[in-house]
């Protein structure tokens, strides 16, 4: 029994300190395949923690998209629908025809269509968008001159709107120059029957409008106002301050917009004009002479909101001066000397909309001529305008010219604007 | 011309950076929608409104200070249907802002999935009609379960432009939409017992309002949409109102009363001015306030009305 008791205390003692070699061995291969295991198992979860990571994020998604979905409200009642449907699509352009039909009385002989009727112009314009980086607008005037009807195109270009440098915006083809407010203008959104003598006088019949090019950019500043510099180049073919049809220069304008909201019924806008080119009008006497012109513009507008249906008062001011260097001839071939012929004009005029669909306006126009600047013309102008829609008015207009270099006129139009079809919006 | 490189690629990078903000900055036609904007926005959006509640929504200068408002934009907003139609792409052309431009993410029309009404079924549409909207009435705002729908669009493209704050968004719509249902329910208690009553109104904005809430128009002021009241019209609207015991005309802040004061003095009538637009009136400043003040001053009219 003593014996057996010694063998298994012997065997408790030695058999652990004859197995630790063994174990030793195990041990080390153990915790080797446990370093294994173990980098497996980190690569494991670094794996599926990615995984669910990628998971979780797409549950999160799902749960807004559901979210906002499950919270869009039912629509208890159909909606109605036409046959054409909510939309309706539509490639062609707008296409639009304003009427201008005018009765012009004058005491003056030599005015063709004197104390007749006239359908003084018709325009048809299209409008639309060319592309997603551009949109093309086209206007053509159709007028009868000398018992003839003419078709002309007034305008026509394509206005680029999405150029890569932040504000500016570019314009290719045939445009109504950037000088002053009025040369802008169509004949049917004038707010009077006839253009200012300044534009006459210096421009032509209803503006300058030339082939060229147009880029604008809205100037960075602190303040976030409008301010607009716009440079153009455009073909010298204007004959009453630049070279006329036979031109072959071009003529360089800039104009500069600045437009301040004095409050939310009040606005004033402020600009200048620059417009240089030759004057050479194409015989080859002379190439060094330049017509330069400078304008101011300013323009104040009012219109209460609440009551602005009703009530608005627009006072517009145009200044012009030229400086236009021309040769003085002695039997009219020889050049005996180049002269400079400074000379100026401009108008002011108020409007005021005393009701929904009525308003008076008066003008007073002052204008030199650019090759004759002791020639003077002075004409007053008032009138009445009934707004019969947002698409057809009536106006009486009557201006009184007077002139220190021939007699002087005395004219009344009634004239009637009428538009078809969805014409494109004019600026403000 | 290295230096010229250089100068474009930063300013095209600073057009990038000003882009990513935190907040996003919005611009909507109507004070209405500004509202219904701030209250799903929330802190995570600034806006501005072109048009003021107690102007004619119709009739908006493009001025260009607005095309600069424009131009700072992240999204720009629309009711549609045309009301925008004659200053809304001067304002985006003006403005030069590419993000804000109609198909991009930064331009939302929010008429999308309203229910609509007066949308025209006779095949010839025109101008004879006077001023017609030819896709339907676009003064839907003024049926609350409308404003849930615009709400639900402006959330969803908050969310597409900011996704980081979709939940806040979505809470914002949960809680603006659980506003509306219990507003609704108040509404709705002070309508009810004046459900079939006839109202004269001076220019067609109240369809949406009068369906919702039950009641007829029996006339309007204006012989067409858009066209003021002649006095051959004027009588006929007396004759009718006396017909039909017609006892209000609901009309807008910003058109001349004199017409309707007129009509109302021939047969002891009520000329009720509210707002139709947030911001009409001081007590309209968000768009439960402004149908508060629409729904009120009716009750009152009708009450008074019935006590005569």
């Amino acid at each position: 029994m003593k014996k057996t008791i010694i063998f298994i205390i012997m065997a408790v003692l030695f058999i652990p300190l004859a197995a630790t070699d063994a174990r030793g061995n195990d041990v080390a291969q153990v915790q080797q395949e446990l370093a294994v295991l173990r980098a497996q198992f980190n690569e494991m979860r670094v794996s599926y923690e990615a995984k669910i990571g990628q998971l979780e994020t797409k549950i999160e998604d799902l749960q807004k998209t559901y979210s906002i979905q499950a919270a869009k409200p039912q629509v208890v009642a159909p909606s109605q629908t036409t046959s054409l449907g909510r939309y309706f699509q539509s490639f062609n352009p707008d296409l639009s025809v304003i009427g201008d039909f005018t009765y012009h009385g004058t005491d003056t002989k030599s005015t063709e269509f004197r104390n007749q009727f006239q359908m003084r112009q018709t325009e048809l314009a299209f409008s639309a968008s060319v592309d997603p980086y551009a949109r093309g607008d086209f206007f053509f005037h159709v007028e009868q001159e000398d018992n003839e009807w003419h078709i002309g195109l007034c305008e026509g270009y394509l206005t680029l709107l999405t150029l890569p440098i932040d504000g500016l915006q570019a314009k290719v083809g045939k445009f109504k120059v950037e000088f002053g407010k009025a040369n802008k203008l169509h004949l049917h959104n004038l707010p009077w029957v006839d253009y200012p003598n300044m534009i006459t006088d210096y421009f032509g019949e209803e503006g300058m409008s030339e082939p060229g090019v147009s880029a604008s950019y809205l100037i960075p500043n602190p303040w976030n106002k409008y301010i607009e510099l716009t440079g153009q180049v455009v073909n010298n073919r204007n004959g009453v301050s630049f070279a006329g049809t036979e031109g072959t220069s071009l003529v360089y304008l800039g104009h500069l917009k600045c437009f301040h909201d004095i409050n939310e019924a009040s606005t004033v806008e402020l600009g200048t004009s620059l417009a240089t080119g030759s004057n050479d009008d194409g015989l080859g006497r002379f190439g060094s002479d330049m017509t330069t012109l400078e304008g101011v513009d300013l323009t104040y507008k009012w219109r209460p909101l609440q009551q602005g249906l009703y009530k608005s008062v627009t006072f517009q001011n145009e200044l012009l001066f030229s400086q236009h260097n021309r040769p003085f001839f002695d039997d009219g071939t020889d050049i005996i000397d180049a002269k400079n012929i400074n000379s100026w004009a401009g108008y002011s005029s108020f409007e005021y909309q005393f009701a929904k669909r009525w308003s008076v306006f008066g003008r007073y126009d002052f204008s030199e001529f650019p090759l004759t600047s002791s020639s003077r013309e002075n004409a007053y102008s008032t009138g009445i305008t009934f707004a019969q829609s947002e698409y057809c008015f009536w106006r009486l207009q009557f201006k009184q010219t007077d002139r220190n270099f021939d007699k002087n006129s005395s004219e009344v139009w009634l004239q009637c604007d009428f538009g078809l079809g969805p014409h494109r919006k004019h600026d403000y | 011309m290295r230096k010229v490189i250089i100068l474009l690629t930063l300013l095209l990078g600073l057009s990038g950076i000003a882009y990513c903000k935190d907040v996003i900055s919005v611009l909507t036609t109507t004070e209405d929608l500004k509202s219904i904007t701030e209250a799903i926005g929330g802190a995570k959006v600034k806006v501005d409104s072109l048009a003021r509640g107690y102007q004619d929504p119709h009739f908006v200068a493009a001025k260009p200070s607005f095309m600069m408002k424009a131009k700072n934009a992240d999204l720009f907003m629309v009711i549609g249907l045309e009301l925008e139609i004659g200053y809304e792409e001067l304002i985006i052309n003006g403005s030069r802002n590419q993000r804000i431009r109609i198909g991009q993410q930064g331009y939302l029309d929010v008429s999308e999935g309203v229910s609509l009404l007066e949308v025209p079924t006779t095949t010839k549409i025109d101008r004879s009609m006077g001023d017609v909207h030819p896709m339907g009435n676009p003064h839907y705002w003024l049926d609350p379960e409308n404003v849930k729908i615009v709400a639900y669009n402006i959330a969803n493209r908050l969310s597409e432009l900011s996704p980081d704050n979709a939940q806040y968004f979505q809470g914002n719509l949960i809680s603006f939409d659980k506003k509306i249902d219990e507003k609704m329910a108040e509404w709705n208690k002070k309508m009810v017992p004046f459900k079939g009553r006839k109202i004269a109104i001076y220019h067609r904005s109240w369809p949406y309002f009068v369906d919702r809430f039950g009641l007829v128009i029996a006339c309007e002021l204006e012989p067409k949409p858009g066209i003021p009241p002649s006095p051959a019209h004027l009588k006929e609207v007396i004759d009718i109102m006396k017909r039909d015991k017609v006892g209000v005309i609901l009309m807008e802040v910003f058109y001349d009363e004199k017409p309707a004061q007129f009509v109302a003095g021939q047969i002891g009538a009520k000329v009720i001015v509210v707002p139709n637009s947030v911001g009409g009136t001081k007590e309209a400043n968000d768009y439960i306030g402004l149908m508060d003040t629409i729904v009120n001053k009716l009750a009152e009219a009708f009450n008074s009305a019935d006590k005569r």
